[in-house]
């Protein structure tokens, strides 16, 4: 069984799919990030921005949309990409834990939200978590 | 473009009312309320069953108290819940309020200027003006304005809109009379609109960001109707106008992310279950309800001053290039096309959802400015895509009857972002359009190169729908001679 890639950026109409997998849900979680910060900015490295992070949800797709949103925030207001994130606790509905990334000068592309739309995450057959998420561009 | 998941209709589900206008029946799919309607034209509909749209509009027809139908405009294309180019009305009484139906830029919008100066007169000096307004304008993603607002001021945006932005001497008095509800949502509550909402909006303000969004000097280029036209002020072919696009950026995204959420943890309490996640709503009378649209109001009223204020940067580049040998260009109308309005029809008090659509009421109407109502109508805006054409549109007495007072907004996307960046090169883009007398100016030839005319439908084919179907009327084309971009 080959590893599927960790995210891949599909096509939509007007905005943009981003397909993520991972082996458990924390993976999931860190690699829909990276996939966000791929389109927000290519090529981003280095921990130096760390920033808090809370959430609370009504299920685990809304949990990861809602991390998703809160650090579509914080890099709104706080002009840094996060391509990274460790969990100091997380279930089904919660998360605690820590972004890092860096600062930049500006966005390649402007992702006004992420959207619930289809959102779903399931386990494949080969035991992976995958979800498609439609950003808002 | 996406398969077209269970539940989508298809061409044969289709019943023909007129050449323009179709329907897709309530028996179609058990939990419909109402029917479904799609203006198109027969040649146009194939386009439309390539993509999610008419599963999307199916959808909406399944809300609670959704009001006679939903349609879609001919710009329609597949968005994130509800289809782009979607109208709809709930019942106040029994019906809901949906963020995702009004979209994430709440009060996105265009406005047009128009100015004395002709084209032959002024061509020399339009790559002047361009840089001056690439200077004035600030544009990219990310990229912040000359304001930073404390919370009290920006809470007095979000009451106020454009008439904060008059009081602090960023316009004119008249101004305010020629945008949709005068530029301000009465029902505005700031309380309601997050700290992060504000933070995220808080530099914001007279920017126009990216995607989409723009600022355009444009040509008369043919007059359909002379007396609207001439009412417009819009007098010969060659007179210049401005178009501007932008809407509520950052502050209008984080409401609806915010709303769409709360939402989601109310739905169980009202026992509403709904197709697609991102049509989260709450009735209009529940609390939920009531705090999103009054919060919606305040981003729409964001949006209105943040128009008002690239008016005023326009005005300021207008100045420097021209001197004193034009008057300043002047405000013909500001259209919102992402908005709930509470409206009436049929004597049925509603709000109506208008997701990429254009209010447009007729003549004789209360809510237009007296000169347009004794005379054309509402003007409608609809912009096509880069380097073609837009179109000047006004409202007509059918809208009122069997579209929610409506019309259409765009060209309407055909390809993805992706695929546009892979088949065109933003730098051989520019080229091509400074060679059809077009000077352009962005930020960014990525973001160019997505807005690649052959991403979009064609506009001309998309305003004669709505002319043809009798809910707008043609009235001028504009061309471009410039354009400013994100």
């Amino acid at each position: 069984m080959n590893q599927p890639a960790p995210f891949e950026i599909l096509g939509h109409t007007a905005d943009l799919r981003l397909y993520v997998t991972g082996h458990t849900l924390e993976e999931l979680f860190r690699n829909a990030l990276k996939g966000m910060a791929s389109v927000i900015k290519p090529g981003i490295e280095g921990k130096s921005s760390k920033r808090e992070i809370e959430i609370h949800s009504e299920d685990t797709t809304a949990l990861l949309v809602d991390f998703l949103n809160e650090a579509l925030y914080l890099s709104n207001v706080h002009k840094e990409v996060y391509t990274d994130a460790s969990f100091r606790s997380m279930s089904e509905v919660t998360l605690e834990g820590e972004l890092s990334g860096a600062p930049v000068s500006e966005f390649d592309e402007d992702i006004k939200a992420v959207t619930y739309h289809e959102a779903e995450i399931a386990q494949n057959t080969d035991g992976y978590y995958e979800v498609t998420l439609v950003f808002d561009i | 473009m996406s398969q077209a998941p269970y539940g989508a209709p298809t061409k044969k589900d289709l019943v023909k009312i007129h050449d323009y206008l179709w329907e897709i029946p309530k028996l179609f799919r058990s939990d419909m309320r109402v029917p479904a309607r799609i203006y198109a034209s027969e040649k146009m509909l194939d386009l439309l069953f390539k993509d999610r749209s008419l599963w999307q509009l199916v959808n909406l027809t399944t809300l609670p108290g959704v009001h006679k139908y939903a349609f879609v405009m001919p710009d329609v294309h597949e968005g994130y819940g509800a289809p782009v180019g979607g109208v709809f009305a709930n019942r106040l009484d029994d019906g809901i309020i949906s963020p995702g139906s009004i979209g994430y830029d709440v009060n996105c919008g265009v406005r047009l200027l128009r100015t004395k100066a002709r084209y032959g007169e002024i061509k020399d000096r339009i790559p002047r003006f361009m840089d001056e307004l690439f200077r004035e304008v600030p544009s990219g993603v990310g990229q912040g304005g000359r304001l930073k607002l404390s919370t009290k001021e920006l809470d007095g945006v979000l009451e106020k809109g454009a008439r904060w932005a008059i009081e602090k001497g960023f316009g004119l008095e008249r101004d305010v009379v020629y945008c949709e509800s005068n530029g301000r949502l009465e029902n505005a509550d700031p309380s309601f609109v997050s700290e992060h909402a504000k933070n995220r909006g808080r530099d914001q303000l007279g920017t126009i960001g990216a995607g989409n969004h723009f600022v355009e000097i444009q040509r008369v280029d043919e007059i359909f109707d002379q007396d609207d036209a001439k009412a417009l002020g819009l007098f010969v072919v060659g007179q210049m106008t401005i178009l501007i696009h932008c809407g509520s950026r950052g502050l209008g995204h984080q409401v609806a992310t915010d709303y769409i959420k709360l939402m989601m943890q109310a739905m169980p309490k009202y026992k509403i279950s709904i197709v697609d996640r991102e049509l989260a709503c709450a009735p209009f009378n529940s609390p939920e309800g009531k705090k999103y649209f009054n919060a919606m109001a305040a981003a729409a009223n964001f949006a209105w001053a943040n128009r008002h204020l690239i008016m005023h940067e326009v005005r300021q580049a207008w100045k420097t290039v021209f001197g004193e040998q034009y008057t300043s260009p002047e405000l013909v109308y500001d259209a919102a096309h992402n908005i709930g309005k509470f409206e009436e029809y049929d004597g049925v008090k509603v709000i109506v959802h208008r997701k990429g659509a254009t209010r447009a009421f007729p003549p004789g109407h209360s809510e237009i400015p007296e000169d347009y109502s004794k005379s054309c109508g509402q003007p409608v805006f609809i912009p096509g895509s880069m380097g073609t054409a837009s179109y000047v549109l006004v409202g007509v007495e059918q809208t009122m009857k069997e579209a929610f007072g409506s019309s259409c907004h765009g060209a309407g996307r055909v390809m993805s972002r992706t695929k546009a960046k892979q088949i065109v090169r933003g730098d051989t883009l520019k080229e091509q359009l400074e060679k059809q007398g077009i000077s352009v100016r962005s930020g960014s030839m990525a973001g160019l190169a997505e807005e690649a005319p052959l991403a979009y439908k064609d506009v001309e084919t998309v305003v004669d729908v709505v002319h043809n179907a009798g809910i707008a009327k043609k009235v001028v084309r504009l061309k471009p001679v410039g354009v400013m971009k994100g």
